[in-house]
């Protein structure tokens, strides 16, 4: 009679599972005793194997802790138990046990394993969360193992990544710059190509005369900013009588670049007709002043360019 | 030349050249065709067309890398390399020295039974450098705590130690995260298959457990010296003070794969 797995189901024993090293008897069914064969004291014994495997179970973290030897005192229960064990069902149970109890050992022993410090994954949550930035509330229980002190913020997990990057040697993902690249095949090419040839036959017919009306327009508002710079430059002399102004305050537009090399452009058409005068002051800065038109234009001192 | 047919013949189509004898049957690549066929193989093909090959499978690699998933030599063969079948070797170790000298980047066999590649970047990053022109992903954050639980602990964590790890991080497995949806499926799939996790179950466990260990991606891109430095700095410690950790990240760095 093989062990049948007692609807502990996901386990597969094909193996009798009756040696287990002890001195107890086999359980086939020639051994079987008449005070072994009872019910009511196997479903006792079947009991309390449950019972155990469950405690192990349930205390799975509190056993692995190097601290206590609380897995010996399980073996030993489970010692005990077998003691009273004759058929296979019971010691099919034993046998569960015993694979638990095990497995438990095992990961006990490679905790033992490791010299220096051991690694504890709560205390490192913690210093993770503080890296992430967590907001602690003001209360604290003092009982961690809640979360609900503090919150994350929105970030947290983008802070966490970007400083674990450079651990990573991933490969950049790679991807077209301008989006994805379209192959067209020729012969719709072609047809585009005579499409576009048309089209610029009659826009060559149509700038020359763009082109003249531009350069009218052009000389036209030289000649307009020419006067309106004048008439700027006349009324600061109404208004400050006769002072002279120093040149780079005169051009200079702090917003506009452009408009300063045209504020030049333009002055320098008034000092070139005789309109204003540019000469260097007492600390060598160019200043612009007015011409007294009752002098003739030789006072007009042409800029050093 | 004559001619075997073999599998199906819709890849045989040839600008008119002399034909190809291929060894096998189409599906298996696995069996290298003997000497004198590459010779003759070569024989067919110019330079020029087996340059052209090697940048059509580096473009198809690079395109492939996107999402991380490890790139199949069949799917190499099939798409890209089709007739040039029997000059795989030479092109794609010729891809390789590309990759190399062009982009910085390792392709790497991760799988030499299956043939199966993966893309790595050659050079270090340097720290505060951006990685790459996307903005690095939380998920990224996510994957180093589960990388670093899995080293710290010896190469090998139960599922469950990573749940209640990440738990304490807000991280719940049934829960949909803002940052990172259905995490479940993230961790122990999208991680699985992109290498960076290996997800095994527990014989004889009952209910059914898995245990996490580091997948070959993460073998070959995660530098466990720099993963040890960035802990000994959460804990305010020496990386030596974990001396196995330790030792086991300097014998990596002397040893480079």
């Amino acid at each position: 009679k093989s062990g049948h797995s007692n609807g502990f189901g996901g386990r597969n024993r094909t193996e009798r599972v009756a040696d287990t090293g002890d001195e107890d008897e086999g359980a086939g069914p020639s051994g079987i005793h008449e005070d072994d064969d009872d019910p009511a004291r196997r479903r006792e014994i079947r009991s309390q194997y449950r019972d155990l495997i469950n405690s192990v179970h349930q205390n799975r973290e509190d056993m692995l802790n190097p601290a206590n030897n609380k897995l010996i005192d399980v073996l030993e229960e489970a010692n005990k138990l077998f003691a009273n064990v004759r058929q296979a069902r019971e010691a099919a149970l034993d046998a569960q046990l015993l694979v638990l109890a095990t497995d438990l050992g095992r990961e006990k022993a490679s905790q033992l394993h490791a010299e220096g410090s051991s690694f504890d994954p709560s205390a490192y949550a913690q210093h993770l969360l503080s890296f992430m930035g967590l907001n602690r509330l003001e209360e604290e229980d003092g009982n961690e193992d809640d979360c609900s002190d503090g919150y994350l913020p929105p970030d947290a997990w983008q802070r966490l990544s970007k400083r674990v990057e450079s651990c990573f040697k991933t490969a950049p993902s790679f991807h077209y710059m301008l989006g994805s690249f379209l192959v067209e095949p020729p012969p719709p090419r072609q047809r585009i190509e005579r499409q576009r040839k048309a089209p610029s036959k009659e826009a060559k017919r149509v700038m020359p005369i763009q082109l003249k009306k531009m350069e009218e327009s052009h000389q036209e508002a030289t000649e307009k900013e020419v006067e309106r710079i004048l008439g700027f430059l006349n009324k600061y002399y109404a208004d400050n009588s006769e002072s002279p102004i120093p040149y780079y305050d005169f051009v200079i537009d702090p917003t506009s670049f452009s408009r300063t090399v045209e504020n030049i452009f333009h002055t320098s058409f008034l000092i070139r007709d005789g309109l204003a005068r540019i000469y260097l002051d007492s600390e060598k800065l160019p200043c612009i002043g007015k011409i007294d038109f009752s002098v003739t234009s030789q006072n007009a001192i042409l800029p050093d360019l | 030349m004559s001619q075997r047919s073999a599998g199906s013949g819709a890849r045989r189509s040839r600008p008119g050249r002399s034909q190809v004898i291929l060894d096998d049957d189409e599906p298996d690549v696995s069996s290298q065709p003997s000497s004198s066929q590459v010779q003759r193989a070569r024989c067919s093909f110019t330079p020029q067309q087996i340059e052209q090959k090697v940048a059509e499978v580096v473009q198809f690699i690079l395109i492939k890398d996107q999402k991380k998933i490890p790139i199949r030599r069949a799917d190499v063969v099939k798409h890209v390399v089709k007739e040039y079948k029997g000059q795989y070797p030479g092109i794609i170790r010729r891809a390789g020295q590309t990759f190399e000298q062009v982009f910085g980047l390792n392709l790497v066999e991760i799988d030499s039974k299956n043939h199966v590649y993966i893309l790595v970047n050659k050079l270090h990053p340097l720290p505060g450098e951006p990685i790459s022109m996307c903005p690095g992903s939380p998920k990224t954050g996510l994957l180093f705590v589960i990388l670093s639980l899995i080293f710290m602990k010896g190469g090998t964590v139960k599922e469950i130690l990573v749940w209640n790890t990440l738990k304490k991080l807000r991280v719940y497995e049934g829960v949909k995260h803002e940052e990172f949806g259905d995490v479940k499926k993230l961790v122990t799939d999208v991680f699985v298959r992109q290498k960076y996790l290996e997800y095994v179950r527990i014989p004889h466990t009952e209910p059914l457990e898995h245990e996490f260990r580091w997948g070959a991606r993460a073998e070959q891109e995660v530098s466990k010296m720099k993963l040890l430095q960035f802990i000994g700095e959460l804990h305010n410690e020496e990386p030596q003070t974990w001396t196995q950790q330790y030792r086991e990240a300097a014998s990596v760095e002397s040893n480079p794969r």
